[in-house]
């Protein structure tokens, strides 16, 4: 079952009209919308008497939208900043007062939900404290900053980053972290505004990869009215039910701009307008199959508490649909971690947030974070290089296979996500073999499996179809760093550790040197940036090392070997702990 | 939908757009646009014929995948 939110708002001008044909096109399909009223149309008689009509007509619901601070006792205030959360905590907090005791004045009541693009840990406090009603927010933009950010020299910029693609509890210390517990959840359910192909998501800009066909035009993934990329990407959420207790989830928020002549489309606006009523219509036709549940914003976070435990995991399996790469994604988050698998690298961590370190993150110029809402990462390969191509690779995993004088890097080897399941509290997936050959003539097949939750990640590789004598080593690879943007943010204060029979413990101190740790069954790395500890660690392990990289190449690394003859299987744990700020 | 909207007659750089970035050129009337940020200048057609070549790498543009295909994909 797809649970699906329409979200509309007005606009100003023609927009209006424009506004009022997206309801209309919502209501003839049988479908409710959430409409999204901007605080300055709470003094608009026109746009509060059409929204009560479709509240009563058509069961849709009211909503509060927090972007463009503009208005009657707020204009002066904001001073032309249109984004609540890059506000300082005070100007966040009288502007809030004043757009919610308006919203009141207005509907009698408080609103039930809340849209913004973000919501940082300041904001979600206030809110609470003003609108406790409001119990289902639009609360962040998901990725809207690994490719934006990149290539928005002439246009936007938002660090975004780190979120669930789904919805969420976000953290009472962390917007986008989803919370452990009631105690540690900030009392809204949150959900992503729009949810994105999870596989250009995260190689590029998400904003064109959306459930949003305008954006769709937007990337050029369109021919004119012909489009099945919309509809594949709806079809891409259907399945992810699969893995996540029968249930999906979608939505979208096309506003009126984006079906007039805009700057983000050589189109006319009947292209984006015949688009839109495509995908709208597919919808319409999946709940008239069954398949679909159209809900308001704050019905759906009702829904959300009942189908899903504070504290819950989310799995996705993302398939390539518009290059045809045959490229597959995994994604899992709980609240300890949210990790990327590129099974195109030969399974290697494209993405690593540990949560586990719930490192607090406010926004705005009273805070040292200032515009930067991200959960920083450890391993971001898209920001960061990952696998080599031309020079030092960056941060990634890999597994390093050797055999005499030769080593093989499982990142240049392609694989697929063979199978997704969930067993013993866990969920565990299969990538599908690889076959390796040396110089030598020996040659085998290679298979990774994953089990992610609890905080740790466990990958096992099992070596088939080599020769009995066989001498290989195999060595897990963990090169990371604390960081939120491309660019890289100061080690210093990083210890790297490993146990063995001559144990390390030092600080990083880019250097460029190695450590080695012989008969080592861990290595690990403490990073105060994210109050985190994370580990290799296995028992058949035999031995270790680590690095502090120098200004050239930035990161830590972490090795862990094991020595095979012949067949056999490794396992190791890569552990995500607290530890004290 | 107001035919006098600014957006009617203007186009992104394709050559920008090639590298991630929305840029609006200037539009000089005759159907001739130039970039701001960059050096590409060019006519209408001829920017519609890049904007063609940047969609060459969709491979499965034009394609249909069912929920059905999309499991065996
Ligand atoms: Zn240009």
């Amino acid at each position: 079952m797809m649970l699906f939110n329409i979200f509309h708002r007005p606009g100003a001008g023609a927009h209006y009209d424009i506004y009022r044909q997206q309801q209309e096109l919502a209501h003839q399909l049988g479908l409710k919308t959430t409409i999204f009223l901007y605080y300055s149309d709470l003094f608009d008689p026109r746009a509060i008497a059409d929204a009560i009509r479709d509240r009563d007509t058509y069961g849709d619901e009211i909503s509060l939208a927090l972007h463009n601070l503009t208005g009657p006792g707020i204009t002066e205030i904001s001073n032309g900043q249109i984004a609540l959360w890059l506000l300082d905590r005070e100007r966040k907090e009288q502007i809030l007062a004043r757009m919610i005791g308006k919203f009141a004045e207005v509907f009698g009541a408080n609103p039930t939900s809340i849209g913004s693009y973000h919501l940082d840990s300041s904001c979600l406090e206030i809110l609470r404290r003003l609108a406790p009603e409001a119990r289902t927010v639009i609360g962040g933009c998901f990725e809207e900053g690994v490719r934006v950010f990149h290539g928005c020299n002439h246009s936007w910029y938002l660090f975004n980053e780190g979120m669930p693609w789904n919805p969420w509890y976000p953290s009472k210390t962390h917007g986008l972290r989803p919370a452990r517990d009631e105690e540690d959840a900030s009392g809204v359910v949150a959900v992503p505004h729009l949810v994105r192909d999870m596989s250009l998501a995260f190689e590029g800009r998400n904003d064109f990869w959306a459930s949003h066909p305008p954006n769709v035009i937007r990337g050029m993934g369109n021919d004119a009215t012909f489009c099945p990329y919309d509809l594949n990407l709806v079809d891409q959420y259907r399945m992810q039910a699969e893995w996540n207790g029968g249930y999906s989830y979608y939505n979208t928020f096309v506003s009126p701009s984006w079906l007039d002549w805009n700057h983000n489309s050589e189109y006319p606006p009947e292209v984006a307008w015949e688009l839109y009523r495509k995908f709208l219509t597919y919808m319409a036709s999946l709940k008239k199959d069954g398949q679909l549940e159209d809900l308001t914003l704050s019905a759906y976070g009702e829904r959300h508490r009942q189908i899903r435990p504070v504290g819950h995991d989310e799995v996705y399996l993302a398939k390539e649909l518009l290059y045809g790469s045959g490229k597959h994604y995994f994604w899992f988050v709980d609240p300890a971690y949210r990790v990327t698998i590129d099974a195109t690298q030969g399974g290697s961590i494209g993405d690593l947030r540990p949560y586990a370190g719930q490192a607090p993150v406010a926004t705005g110029p009273d805070t040292p974070h200032r515009d930067i809402g991200s959960y920083p990462y450890l391993i971001q390969s898209q920001h960061r290089a990952g696998n080599a191509h031309h020079c030092y690779d960056g941060a990634r995993t890999t597994l390093l296979i050797k055999h005499g004088e030769q080593t093989l890097d499982l990142c240049n080897f392609r694989a697929k996500v063979a199978s997704v399941a969930r067993a013993d509290g866990k969920v565990k997936i299969a990538l599908t073999p690889v076959r390796f050959s040396f110089s030598d003539g020996v040659s085998g097949d290679l298979t990774t499996r994953y089990e992610f939750g609890n905080g740790t990640i466990t990958v096992c590789r099992e070596l088939s179809g080599l020769p009995a004598q066989a001498d290989l080593e195999l060595i897990e690879y963990f090169k990371g760093a604390p960081g939120r943007t491309e660019y890289p943010e100061d080690l210093h204060g990083i210890v790297l550790e490993a146990n063995g029979s001559s144990p390390v413990h030092r600080d990083f101190d880019y250097s460029g040197q190695w450590s080695e740790a012989p008969g080592a069954t861990e290595v690990a790395a403490l990073i105060p940036h994210v109050r985190t500890r994370l580990s290799l660690q296995s028992g058949s392990a035999v031995s270790g090392r680590v690095h502090a990289g120098h200004l050239f190449s930035p990161y830590f690394t972490l090795q862990l070997a094991h020595r095979l003859i012949g067949n056999g299987t490794t396992c190791t744990c890569l552990n995500l702990t607290s530890i004290a700020a | 939908m107001s035919e006098s909207n600014l957006y009617r007659s203007l186009m992104r750089c394709p050559v920008c757009f090639s590298r991630d970035t929305d840029v609006l050129m200037i539009n000089t009337g005759n159907e001739f646009h130039y970039c701001p940020k960059c050096s590409f200048q060019g006519m209408e057609s001829e920017i519609r014929g890049m904007y063609r070549d940047i969609q060459k790498k969709f491979h499965n543009m034009g394609k249909r995948f069912t929920l059905e295909d999309q499991r065996a994909l």
